[in-house]
């Protein structure tokens, strides 16, 4: 078993939210009256220690603000981790919001180049795939239509459409997909169902415990940047549960 | 602190670089140009209304300082347009390219810096396909010297670091303070009136001329016009003045925007 990725002893800091100044004139003002006071900062992600293999279906579950997707990110390469080392094996795919990187102005097929290559293709690339790109996400008549035109079904169809057909390594979901109609979800779930399939190693986050228990093998439990527990899918689905109910119990 | 990836040498991050320089600016222009009749050409339009009114204006009283010639006041107030308005509209659009782009940045792992490298870019390409050959055939004309329309792209050259630094400083500053344009709204604008571009320095009295030596702009836009309206050979001296501050302010950017970088992400 080779691994495709592995964390080890990865934290995280970040600065928190209120303490955004973002105004030069107040900084000024501050420093001036000596009250400027350096930016707090908070532990996002605590120790994070695991490794993936190549092939495994890993689910990410926790409540809100566990750091779930801060961990999603610091795996991409968006965020470096304070300390700690993160090793990915192989080309990822991020499928965090369909179409968030599109430009309304341009064109469908100029999006398409434009979005591929963002992901870590040539534009060569895209071009020869941009075809069967348009051919899944059924918009072969709005090749050259702006995307500011297009329905938000439609721009979710093509965010599909282009971050699945790149085939990655490693594939990213942050939150179970629902995408267009009812047709078009089928055949987002084939696509979804044919990665599985594949060797391909796909880490999901999702609040779907069903999902996670039956789709993944491996889950992973997140608390408040803390690896609680990482085992068997079901097993650790239902230590979550446990744990949840436990704290119920604590606060009544 | 380190991600490695299989296939990470730097040739192959070079090319995506590059990959990513050629899509963003294709889509600037494409933007910026979409279903305008003069397209590109635009961007002369400015240079060109401007040197027409201050010609207008101040070309009969100051044209004693160039030989008597209004055509000479014209040119050089031209050369300093192009060089300022290349300066205020790629510094400002590289001011709000991180933050423009936020959402991006938190999706797709992307090398922060080539916002502000891509939004200088689009501008030179602006700038090779507008200004420049109305500067060439300048040169050519008053110089009759072939040497000199080779020596043209130094000075500007020194003029893309200049702006290049800037536009790093500025993005990143951009991220943390959000009433960053005002102020630097106000610094362009002193600067176009600080800088002399519609009036000779000449004119201006012994205790006030120091200052324009603080000018970063100013041995870019000497340099150019010694080139380009002189009629003599490129004087090296000149241009090793423009690129020495072109690469001080390079390297004051690049610095900032890297100290900086690992910060950046929490803000955006």
């Amino acid at each position: 078993m080779t691994e495709a990725i592995q964390l080890n002893k990865v934290s995280l800091l970040r600065r928190t939210q209120e303490e955004f100044s973002y105004d030069l004139k107040k900084t000024i003002l501050s420093f001036i009256e000596g009250k400027y006071k350096a930016p707090t900062k908070k532990l996002t992600l605590d120790q994070v220690d695991f490794t993936i293999n190549v092939g495994e279906k890993v689910g990410i579950i926790g409540a809100n603000g566990s750091g779930k997707s801060t961990l999603l990110k610091v795996i991409s390469g968006i965020l470096q981790p304070s300390s700690g080392q993160v090793k990915v094996r192989g080309k990822i795919a991020p499928l965090i919001e369909l179409g968030a990187g599109f430009d309304p102005e341009i064109s469908v097929r100029d999006n398409i180049i434009f979005y591929g290559v963002l992901l870590g293709f040539s534009r060569k690339e895209m071009k020869e795939k941009s075809h069967s790109i348009l051919e899944f996400a059924e918009l072969e008549d709005y090749t050259l239509t702006p995307v500011k035109a297009l329905s938000s079904g439609m721009i979710s169809r093509l965010g599909f459409a282009i971050a699945t057909d790149v085939q990655p390594d490693i594939l990213i979901l942050d939150e179970v997909l629902s995408v267009g109609d009812e047709s078009f979800k089928n055949k987002c779930k084939q696509r979804i169902e044919k990665f599985w399939d594949a060797n391909a190693t796909v880490l999901v986050v999702s609040h779907d415990l069903n999902f996670v228990k039956e789709s993944c093998e491996r889950g992973v439990w997140l608390d408040r940047g803390r690896v609680k527990f990482i085992g068997e899918a079901s097993e650790t689905v239902s230590n979550y549960l446990e744990g949840l109910k436990q704290n119920q119990y604590l606060s009544i | 602190m380190d991600i490695t990836l299989k296939n990470s040498s730097a040739l192959l991050q070079a090319q995506r670089y590059w990959e990513l320089i050629q899509v963003l600016v294709t889509r600037n222009l494409k933007v910026r140009y979409r279903g305008s009749f003069l397209g590109m050409y635009w961007s002369l339009l400015n240079p060109l209304v401007l040197t027409g009114l201050y010609a207008a204006i101040f070309g009969t009283a100051f044209s004693r300082y160039y030989n008597n010639s209004i055509p000479k006041y014209v040119l050089a107030v031209f050369t300093g347009l192009i060089i300022l308005n290349f300066f205020s509209s790629s510094t400002m659009q590289a001011l709000s390219s991180v933050v423009g782009n936020g959402a991006l940045l938190n999706k797709i792992r992307i090398p922060i810096s080539i916002f502000p490298v891509s939004m200088i870019a689009a501008n030179i390409f602006q700038f090779i396909s507008g200004a420049l050959p109305l500067l060439a055939v300048v040169t050519l004309i008053t110089s009759k010297n072939i040497l000199n329309v080779l020596a043209l792209p130094l000075p500007l050259l020194a003029l893309v670091m200049f702006c290049m630094g800037v536009g790093f400083l500025v993005s990143a500053l951009y991220v943390s303070f959000r009433d960053l344009p005002y102020f630097y709204e106000l610094i362009i604008f002193v600067l176009s009136i600080g800088t002399p571009i519609f009036y000779p320095p000449d004119i201006l009295p012994a205790k006030v001329k120091p200052f324009l030596l603080l000018n970063p702009l100013l041995p870019v836009i000497e340099s150019i016009r010694q080139i380009a309206l002189s009629g003599n050979s490129p004087d090296f001296y000149l241009i090793g003045n423009a690129c020495i501050g072109g690469i001080v302010m390079l390297l004051i950017g690049l610095g900032f925007f890297r100290w900086r970088q690992a910060q950046l992400m929490d803000l955006l």
